[in-house]
């Protein structure tokens, strides 16, 4: 019983520690996340800020009070601009800023809210992008010329020139700059809409006359080729038979020269086979064979 | 005394209190313990197969290196609440967003109000009226910068791109902590990378051949962004869904397009005619060739003939040449004989020469 008395006695001690220690943590604590801040103020007065994230601590309500900020970067576009670059050529810009609270105590004092803070980035990046394309070509954002293009060096000075006041002054940390518009004022499109078409007119013409000019000189190369081959293939006739004409003659010649006299006479006897045709009329004396066979009873 | 007298007073104000607790723990002390014992195990947490965890501990993200950070799929054990907190991130699974910033109203208005491009900085149309003149075609011959997107080309050309980016989360601390919007970074950075990336290049080339590399170009700027910005995205694939001419331009281009066709069209029909012309003269050439070898052939045989056939009339006529001779003479002569179409017999000449004889050629058939 006594046993039971004490064990409950413990319990009861137990459970009122931890009660007691719930509490004070709770009115103590100040877990700051990942990702965020925690600014302590004291009876209203800012005191410190908590930006690494774990546990911190502070004296409980009424006297210290916190105030938490989501410390993650944010995007955030410009207005639309228009403005005149160097060579004097309107261009409308826009640019993305990529910010973050940078100072959670000077943000909350100057600015306090995230609407507020790209309020004023407007403004100041507005400002910077008249300036600084002021002081640049068109050619150094658009080119077909690398050498001209200093987009990267325009986006350097735009972050130059606006990330040490935005923190200075707003507690905001500009960590990107970056051109994600470039266009022309409607007017300007007119004409370089009539530029794009006048272009593109010399272009197809440019094309047809190249196309004909070149199927042209592949007809005449090929008309060229076909001639080169038929005179190769004549010459090649004419050697061919050139060569028989002597191996013929020389075929002959080797046959006749064993007996010219043979020769001589079996080439007249060809001629007169030659000479004598169906339209050829014979004149025979009657005294000559066969004629006279006849009248001598069998050439006796 | 104030000492013993001290405790007796708190036991007096906790007297209540610890009655209360006493009878509750009484009545319900199996329900507190189940209760104790599943706020205990309530840290534990299933990680599933495409995603993977970070625990944050007291705020602060456990691990020094995201190796160490990040707990796969499976069973994850974590104190409970307050002391941990589990954050589950789909890794594995690819997001895409619809990038028409630089898309021109007449083409795309129809497709395009998704999010991506009703939000952003590009004034809304004030009034219904203007949301329709949006919406339907601009044969114009200029364009509205607030209204409608393009983008220039390097040689000040004007085209029209919509683009559908594809990320995935690469670093899941940085990602869920510290990074922008995934969206709102994805859009912007491509479409800077974009503009950046066709600044740089001529229109020919990026409506032809240059498509390509644009494409590699703009996606490699655009994950440099996102690695700037800490994003803790990675860009899986930028895809090029259309790179247009403006609207009022489209039948010049096409024009180009198809003078370009005609001019590859004659230049294959040339090649076609020198394909089939040159070796049809080949063929012929080849063919008379070997024609004439056929009649050389030909005409060698016969002489081969002809001089087999001599030499063995010589043989005969150097045995019997008078025979032989005289063979060959009356063979001559009956040819001859039969040859001839007509044959007149005159009787011998008186004196050695003929006088008086009239020899008529033609039609008389009257003889000498």
């Amino acid at each position: 019983m006594v046993d039971a008395m004490r064990t409950q006695r413990w319990l009861r001690a137990v459970v009122g520690t931890l009660a007691l220690l719930a509490i004070i943590f709770s009115a103590t604590a100040v877990v700051v996340r990942e990702g965020q801040a925690v600014l302590i103020t004291r009876f209203g007065r800012p005191l410190r800020a908590a930006t690494q994230a774990g546990l911190h601590w502070k004296l409980p309500w009424p006297i210290d009070a916190e105030i938490s900020l989501d410390m993650r970067r944010r995007v955030y576009e410009t207005g639309q601009t228009e403005m005149l670059t160097r060579d004097k050529k309107n261009i409308i810009a826009r640019t993305f800023v990529v910010w973050r609270i940078g100072d959670p105590l000077t943000f909350t004092q100057s600015i306090g809210n995230e609407g507020a803070a790209e309020g004023k980035l407007d403004g100041l990046m507005t400002n910077a992008a008249i300036g600084t394309l002021g002081g640049h070509d068109l050619s150094a954002l658009v080119s077909t010329n690398p050498s001209d293009l200093q987009v990267d060096q325009i986006e350097s000075e735009l972050l130059a020139s606006t990330a040490p006041m935005a923190l200075r002054n707003y507690g905001v940390t500009v960590e990107q700059i970056r051109l994600d518009r470039l266009a022309l004022p409607a007017e300007n499109v007119t004409a370089v809409f009539g530029q794009m078409r006048a272009e593109r007119r010399q272009f197809a013409a440019k094309f047809e006359a190249e196309g004909q000019r070149e199927a042209s000189r592949i007809r005449s190369e090929a008309d060229l080729e076909a001639a080169r081959i038929r005179a190769k293939g004549s010459e090649e006739q004419a050697r061919i038979l050139g060569e028989s004409a002597a191996q013929v003659a020389r075929v002959y010649a080797d046959a006749h020269k064993i007996d010219p006299e043979l020769y001589r006479f079996t080439r007249s006897l060809d001629s007169l086979d030659k000479l004598v045709t169906n339209n050829t009329s014979l004149i025979l004396r009657t005294d000559s064979e066969p004629f006279s066979l006849l009248q001598n009873k069998g050439g006796k | 005394m104030r000492g013993q007298k001290l405790p007796s007073e708190i036991g007096q104000f906790v007297a209540p209190i610890s009655s209360l607790l006493d009878g509750a723990w009484q009545r319900m002390h199996w329900w507190v313990a189940t209760m104790a014992v599943l706020y205990a195990l309530s840290g534990i947490t299933i990680v599933k197969s495409d995603e993977v965890a970070v625990v944050l501990r007291w705020g602060h993200l456990v691990g020094d290196t995201p190796a160490l950070q990040e707990h796969g799929p499976g069973l994850l054990f974590a104190f409970p609440r307050p002391v941990d907190e589990v954050v589950r991130v789909q890794v594995k699974r690819v997001w895409e967003v619809a990038v028409t910033t630089l898309a021109s109203g007449d083409y795309t208005a129809a497709s395009s109000a998704s999010p991506q491009t009703r939000q952003g900085p590009v004034p809304e149309p004030e009034n219904e009226d203007a949301d329709e003149e949006l919406m339907s075609p601009i044969p114009g011959n200029t364009l509205d910068p607030l209204t409608q997107g393009y983008a220039l080309t390097g040689d000040e050309n004007i085209v029209h791109a919509e683009m559908v980016a594809r990320y995935r989360v690469r670093d899941p601390g940085e990602w869920a902590f510290y990074g922008p919007k995934a969206e709102d970074v994805l859009r912007v950075e491509v479409t800077a990378a974009m503009i950046r990336s066709l600044g740089e290049m001529g229109v020919d080339r990026v409506l032809s051949d240059g498509r390509k590399d644009l494409i590699a170009q703009a996606a490699r700027r655009a994950q440099a962004g996102l690695d700037a910005s800490h994003s803790g995205l990675e860009l899986s694939s930028l895809e090029l869904t259309r790179l247009a001419p403006p609207f009022a331009l489209v039948e010049d281009f096409d024009a180009v397009q198809s003078a370009f066709i005609s001019a590859e069209t004659d230049k294959k029909d040339a090649q076609a005619y020198r394909e089939s012309a040159v070796p049809a003269v080949q063929a012929e050439m080849d063919s008379q060739n070997q024609a004439a070898r056929g009649a050389t052939s030909n005409a060698l045989a016969v002489a081969h003939g002809d001089a087999e056939a001599f030499r063995a009339l010589d043989r005969e006529y150097r045995a019997n040449p008078a025979v032989v001779r005289e063979r060959l003479y009356r063979d001559a002569v009956d040819r001859a004989l039969a040859s001839a179409s007509k044959i007149r017999w005159v009787p011998p000449p008186i004196g050695g020469s003929y006088r008086g004889m009239r020899i008529t050629v033609g039609q008389s058939e009257t003889g000498p």
